[in-house]
């Protein structure tokens, strides 16, 4: 009664803002203490048992140790791993655009095939690879080892490339072919009557307009590549292909690395999607909830 | 007569579109599930020096007369029903409070979906440093507020363990139900709750009456999709509390199906024995999938 609707309306607002609050610690919280390890002096880090939450003197030295001299065993000894970090981040990069590239220009041209013509086994083929998609990979995996090793593709950049663009393309046919589907059918129609072949119709109308629909595809499948482990776990062998999330795992298990290397390591892994999210998550979040949401 | 180059030139761009995409998904695919399927019938062991025989069901047989396999489903299926209730409460939570009209929405949005984008692997060492007993944050927190009056090992207990890999699994997966149940509270049309607060409904009786109701096809959705990536977990596990990752053992306490038929095919390397055991994952996870899916849709009608 003493409450006015301003009043009511603060009142709504403060409740809101510390739900948020508590949202964001829950979400934010485990990310902010590994970045505060990552630059936090060992001696600060390991205080115990009251905990330093923000370094007294900020230091990038993890950063530089493992990128140079290879990271510490946490007996203060240093482990032979320079090469380990900054050959993953290579492989990384490598894997993760270049089955981005690849998958989009695949899935672009066969969205547009699916979307907009008649062909024999239309149907039959559409349905082959989205099958694939309730399929556990695990069942595929056990004797492509095999295959992969006869082709003398594994530990190659070349065989986990491959295995990539073919895991993503369910999703990236089917997010393509919604996305030319939605190209105003009188625009394709129109090039067609001018004499215009699918090439050049592909080319010059259909990659110009469908352009937000390949960004998200190949942003998706860069995040979802970064991010994958089991993949790599199986056939990667050496740092010929290891990429930063195997890398991660070794200096976890097989290296025992010191924390705040091992927390670096960590941020070097997850810094890319990290910014992915940030600044493209709009991208992201439509395509990796597509057919859900719609 | 002059169409004929016109389809012609529209087949040779469906078949260049598609051949490469049909090679690939053949060779890197089918062919090795059907592949995988025949070894599942045979008794191929690479450490031992034989040539592999025909052993008809005997794998799928030993299997289902191994306490070890028993166990590891067992255990697969707790961490989907600790998994699934703890996920599905936070991200109603975080959804109904994102479908509020604030100022700043969009950023808290951002965020807090932020961790589903980060690698799996990431996630678990995260909260294994976070959770770790002599230098992890969580005891500085939760001793500097007085709630605990020594430094804890939660990851010692084996139960503790799985529980933990549970939470760390909601982490790294809550934004995806929240997204697909924020997509259905914001298609709810507000005339129906202002006709409800007319009927005077209080807000218990709009999230059982009018929320809960609309918002089953979400749930259905999302509890399948959470399913599988439940059942399916291993990133987490991997590096939060399997340990060992050289090749030693593997923590038993925190095996799950996939950790066990890796171990089963790429550290025992009982070819013959894991290819089984992935054809028995592949029907749990989809037997369960429809079972899922069918029992939340025909609950859906009969409330309708």
């Amino acid at each position: 009664m003493s409450l006015g609707q301003r009043g009511q309306e603060r009142l709504r607002l403060g409740l809101i803002y510390v739900l948020c609050l508590i949202v964001l610690v829950w979400a934010l919280a485990p990310i902010y203490w590994v970045a505060v390890s990552s630059i936090s002096t060992r001696r600060e880090l390991y205080a115990r048992p009251y905990k330093i939450w923000f370094p007294s003197e900020p230091t990038f030295e993890s950063y530089h140790t493992i990128f140079t001299q290879g990271a510490k065993f946490r007996d203060g000894s240093f482990s032979p791993t320079a090469h380990l970090i900054s050959a993953g981040l290579r492989n990384s990069l490598i894997i993760s655009i270049a089955s981005a590239a690849v998958v989009t220009l695949l899935a672009t041209g066969a969205g547009y095939a699916f979307a907009r013509m008649q062909f024999r086994g239309k149907n039959a083929i559409f349905l082959l690879i989205m099958l694939m998609l309730p399929l556990p990979i695990w069942v595929s995996l056990i004797a492509l080892f095999f295959i992969m090793s006869r082709l003398e593709l594994v530990d190659t950049l070349l065989g986990l490339v491959l295995i990539f663009v073919t895991l993503l393309l369910p999703l990236a046919v089917w997010m393509m072919t919604t996305f030319v589907r939605d190209i105003p059918a009188e625009i394709l129609d129109a090039a067609r009557v001018d004499g215009a072949d699918r090439w050049r119709i592909l080319y010059s109308i259909v990659l110009p307009l469908a352009r937000p629909g390949m960004v998200a595809v190949f942003l998706v499948a860069m995040l979802t590549t970064w991010n994958n482990f089991l993949i790599p776990l199986i056939f990667s062998r050496t740092d010929d292909s290891q990429p930063l999330t195997i890398v991660l795992t070794l200096f976890i298990g097989q290296y025992e690395v010191a924390w705040e290397d091992m927390s670096a390591a960590a941020v070097v892994t997850m810094l890319p999607p990290f910014l992915m999210a940030l600044f493209f998550q709009r991208y992201l979040v439509r395509g990796l909830t597509m057919g859900a949401v719609k | 007569m002059h169409r004929r180059p016109r389809i012609s030139s529209d087949s040779v761009y469906v078949i260049v579109v598609l051949a490469p995409i049909i090679l690939l998904i053949a060779l890197f695919i089918y062919y090795p599930a059907l592949d995988t399927l025949g070894q599942s019938t045979t008794n191929r062991n690479l450490r031992i020096r034989r040539p592999p025989k025909a052993i008809g069901l005997d794998n799928y047989v030993k299997l289902v007369n191994d306490d070890e396999f028993w166990e590891v489903t067992g255990r697969s299926f707790k961490v989907v029903l600790i998994t699934l209730p703890l996920e599905m409460a936070v991200a109603f939570g975080i959804a109904m409070l994102l479908n509020q009209r604030f100022p700043g929405r969009g950023v808290v949005r951002t965020l807090a979906i932020l961790p589903w984008m980060l690698p799996g692997v990431v996630n678990g060492f995260l909260w294994g440093w976070l959770l770790n007993g002599e230098y992890g944050a969580l005891n500085g927190f939760l001793y500097q507020f007085g709630l605990i009056s020594e430094y804890q090992y939660w990851l010692r207990e084996p139960d503790h363990q799985l529980f933990w890999v549970c939470v760390v699994q909601t982490w790294t997966r809550y934004a995806f139900p929240t997204i697909i149940l924020l997509a259905g509270l914001q298609s709810i049309p507000d005339d129906l709750f202002d006709a409800a607060k007319v009927d005077g409904a209080n807000a218990w009786h709009r999230v059982r009456y009018i929320i809960f109701p609309l918002l089953l096809p979400s749930f259905g959705i999302a509890l399948v999709v959470e399913f599988i990536a439940a059942f399916q977990i291993f990133d987490v596990v991997w590096t939060l509390t399997a340990g060992g990752s050289a090749g030693g053992a593997m923590n038993p306490f925190t095996k799950t199906l996939m950790l066990y038929n890796y171990e089963l095919v790429f550290r025992d390397l009982r070819i013959g024995l894991g290819a089984a055991l992935s054809y028995i994952i592949l029907v749990m996870s989809l037997a369960v999938g429809v079972i899922f899916v069918m029992r939340v849709y025909n609950q859906g009608v009969q409330e309708a």
